[in-house]
């Protein structure tokens, strides 16, 4: 016989005591906690719809199983839901989570997270080792992040929206999303930050608008963009330190600067739409010649900072960053420059100065220590003649 | 023929003598360098087995000069080449630096061999590894007889922490079949492994946390070698045992302490921080103690095993990489942020202030 131990928390607002639970355990009405509620391992914590679940200290720890359906968790000084290991039968659906520390910290397991808002938290969700979905949920006015992707996670993150975030939309550090598709960002300071070796996730068909950077690219990582809409933003992709995306297929259009590429970024640019930007591509310290005097030099001493500014050995190894096209150019052949821009190229040839890229060709390059170095020169030939189409 | 015999003796033994004394041109030679410069005063030992108690005495042994460069006049054979140095640096704090050559063995003919050069490396301390070419340990973890999944193998490169903390120089996990292989230089290794129910790489394990060490540490490796160890089975944390554990651990109370409250920019308590006590003024690897991470007033004890001079950091995070968004701090009462700490008292930090790292 099947053996529940069912506890109906059927609380007016008032106080619960801190609580272990076990078995299966539901919460309905209002809830309201002051210390860190853990439901065990093998326990489950089913919340009713129309629940409203508060804390004022602590965090609601999952070990077990949590079910929550149009549910609504909010604090003031709360550190936010903890899912641990939990495994795909865990569900957070149509909910709300504001004001944690992290809204919803998922470590490891594979629980599913859909059609929830979070906004108002320091970090809205965060996802470590985890091979979580997240669907359909609103990411919005979260102090820092609105999502946190780390620590190799093999996350699905499908049709998300992320809007007003205080610095990143949605930031993936280390980590690897299975799937990254059909997510709009709008207003974030960067819509998509890519950072670190080994982040190299296929980021496609998202749709980035309004925001000061929609995709950021740094530290040797090396995604791949397909597909995506990056419209009317500051800068649409900024590639900073040693970053090499496949961008392809990406309508990147009417940003003040389409593409911006600083230090020693090699990305492969091919089959874009770069129509109507200020400046289509921009070359930004960016330098073979400096890569080769320097760059190994600079990444090295970067790379073996510990956390509190002493030496330690690189976890990353020169030859895993280290560029892998060295002669000087960025390939960006094969785009559509928009109607204007090709009359320009099909006047000035394969070399020319054109006036929609800012590259060696407009500067003699940037001074450092007293030596000039040379900025590097885009490869745009052969252009497309037709405008890039998408069925 | 009794007058003989001693004399018979003697000519025999001479001649064993002879046969077994090196010539001078013969033997090894090289240099060892550490952090790319050559080192002196390090001993070099020269063992004929390349396994086995390293403790024991070495068949040769030798001591490089100020160029780092060493000799050792050995008769023809097969060798294995370890260096070695306990070196203290200036706050007074010893460190082990130490290398098996990575051309071990080495085959000595009658003609003298320069071995090429190598590095020692500094035992302890964190970081991942530079792995040799086609050298690694495999091996598959097991729980209740089943493979397991998920679970993370550590790699340390001694057992004085007790093979614990995030001092490892290499983690990996294991595949569904609970498989693991790990790319290493030649050396020899102490290995753990865990898995933990929220499947995260590093953390205080928890009761039902799968915990164990390889019974058959410390696993040598030579260069090119690639060895595959035998099935190795995890158990569960025993509550009890860890709260034993626990108490008697790092937060046990102790009379020699350091206190003091973490906080941000805005002078607002900081929660959740760990404050790192570290003997090593470059603070990296693993601290010397810590403390429990502090709670919504921000308040810290770290508890102190000795009086003495250590380095102070705070973290948001327990062990493993910066990452962007952490906290991060440090004791600035003094520019290299250390404290000296008497015994029996507690050495009042004040505030140390915690940033966020993007």
């Amino acid at each position: 016989m099947k053996q529940l131990l069912l506890v109906c928390l059927l609380l007016v607002p008032g106080l619960a005591q801190a609580l272990s639970l076990t078995g299966e355990v539901r919460w309905q009405g209002e809830v309201h906690q002051t210390e860190t509620v853990r439901v065990e391992p093998g326990a489950s914590l089913i919340i009713a719809p129309g629940a409203k679940v508060t804390f004022a200290a602590g965090q609601l720890e999952v070990a077990g199983r949590l079910q929550a359906r149009q549910v609504s968790f909010a604090g003031t000084h709360w550190q936010g839901v903890v899912l641990k290991g939990c495994a795909s039968d865990t569900l957070v659906a149509d909910s709300s989570v504001r004001g944690a520390e992290i809204g919803i910290q998922v470590i490891g397991g594979e629980p599913r997270i859909e059609g929830t808002d979070f906004e108002s938290n320091r970090v809205g969700l965060e996802l470590r080792q985890s091979q979580a979905s997240v669907s359909g949920c609103r990411f919005q006015d979260n102090a820092k992040v609105g999502l946190f992707v780390k620590d190799e996670s093999r996350a699905a993150i499908i049709n998300n929206s992320f809007i007003g975030n205080g610095k990143f939309g949605c930031y993936i550090f280390r980590a690897q999303p299975r799937r990254f598709a059909g997510n709009t960002f709008n207003a974030n300071p960067v819509g998509i930050m890519v950072s670190y070796f080994g982040s190299d996730p296929l980021l496609e068909e998202n749709c980035l608008t309004g925001n000061q950077v929609a995709i950021r690219v740094d530290r040797a990582a090396r995604p791949t963009l397909r597909r995506n809409d990056l419209r009317d933003n500051g800068t649409g992709l900024d590639l900073y330190r040693r970053a090499d995306p496949l961008v392809e297929a990406n309508r990147i259009a009417g940003n003040k600067v389409g593409v911006q590429i600083a230090y020693s970024s090699y990305p492969q640019l091919h089959g874009n739409d770069l129509s109507g930007n200020g400046v289509a591509l921009l070359l930004k310290d960016q330098s073979m010649v400096w890569e080769r005097e320097k760059g190994a030099r600079v990444r090295s001493g970067a790379a073996s900072q510990s956390p509190f500014g002493g030496r330690k050995r690189g976890q990353v190894g020169e030859a895993q960053r280290a560029p892998r096209q060295q002669d000087g150019s960025v390939d960006a052949r094969d785009n559509w420059w928009g109607k204007d821009a090709t009359a320009e190229l099909t006047r000035l040839g394969a070399d020319g100065n054109v006036s929609f890229i800012v590259d060696g060709r407009d500067s003699a390059g940037f001074k450092e220590d007293g030596k000039l170095y040379p900025l590097d020169v885009v490869r745009y030939a052969p252009w497309r003649l037709e405008a890039v189409t998408w069925p | 023929m009794r007058m003989w015999l001693p004399k018979i003796l003697l000519l025999l033994s001479g001649l064993l003598l002879a046969a077994c004394t090196p010539h001078q041109n013969q033997g090894l030679q090289g240099v060892v360098q550490f952090d790319g410069q050559p080192l002196a005063g390090v001993q070099l030992a020269v063992y004929l087995q390349s396994s086995g108690d390293r403790t024991t005495q070495p068949f040769a042994t030798a001591v490089s000069d100020g160029a780092g460069r060493y000799r050792l006049e050995l008769p023809p054979g097969r060798y294995y080449l370890v260096a070695k140095k306990r070196q203290t640096d200036a706050s007074g704090h010893s460190r082990m630096l130490m290398a098996e050559c990575p051309t071990n063995p080495l085959r000595l003919t009658d003609a003298p061999l320069e071995v090429p050069g190598f590095s020692l490396r500094e035992m302890g301390q964190g970081g991942r590894l530079v792995a040799d070419p086609g050298t690694g340990i495999g091996g598959r973890l097991l729980s209740a007889g089943k493979p397991l999944s998920g679970a993370y193998v550590y790699v340390y490169l001694e057992d004085a922490a007790g093979l614990r903390g995030p001092s490892y120089g290499e983690a990996v996990a294991t595949d569904a079949d609970g498989r693991f292989r790990v790319e290493l230089p030649a050396g020899s290794y102490y290995l753990a492994a865990r898995k933990r129910a929220d499947g995260a790489r590093f953390g205080e394990l928890q009761p039902g946390d799968l915990n164990g060490d390889f019974a058959a540490n410390p696993v040598r490796l030579a260069i090119g070698q690639t060895r595959q160890l035998p099935d190795w089975s995890l158990t569960p944390v025993d509550a009890k045992v860890r709260a034993e554990r626990f108490r008697q651990g790092r937060f046990a109370y102790s009379a020699t302490g350091l206190a003091g409250r973490a906080v941000d920019e805005q002078g607002r308590p900081a929660a959740g921080i760990y404050v790192y006590a570290y003997l090593d003024s470059r603070m990296v690897g693993k601290p010397s103690y810590i403390s429990a991470p502090t709670g919504a007033d921000g308040r810290f004890r770290v508890n102190l095993g000795e009086a003495g001079r250590y380095y102070i950091g705070a973290r948001s995070t327990y062990g493993g990489p910066l990452e962007p968004g952490e906290r991060v701090g440090t004791f600035d009462g003094k520019a290299d942020h250390r404290a000296e700490v008497k015994a029996g008292k507690t050495l009042a930090l004040g505030d140390i202030v915690v940033r966020e790292v993007w």
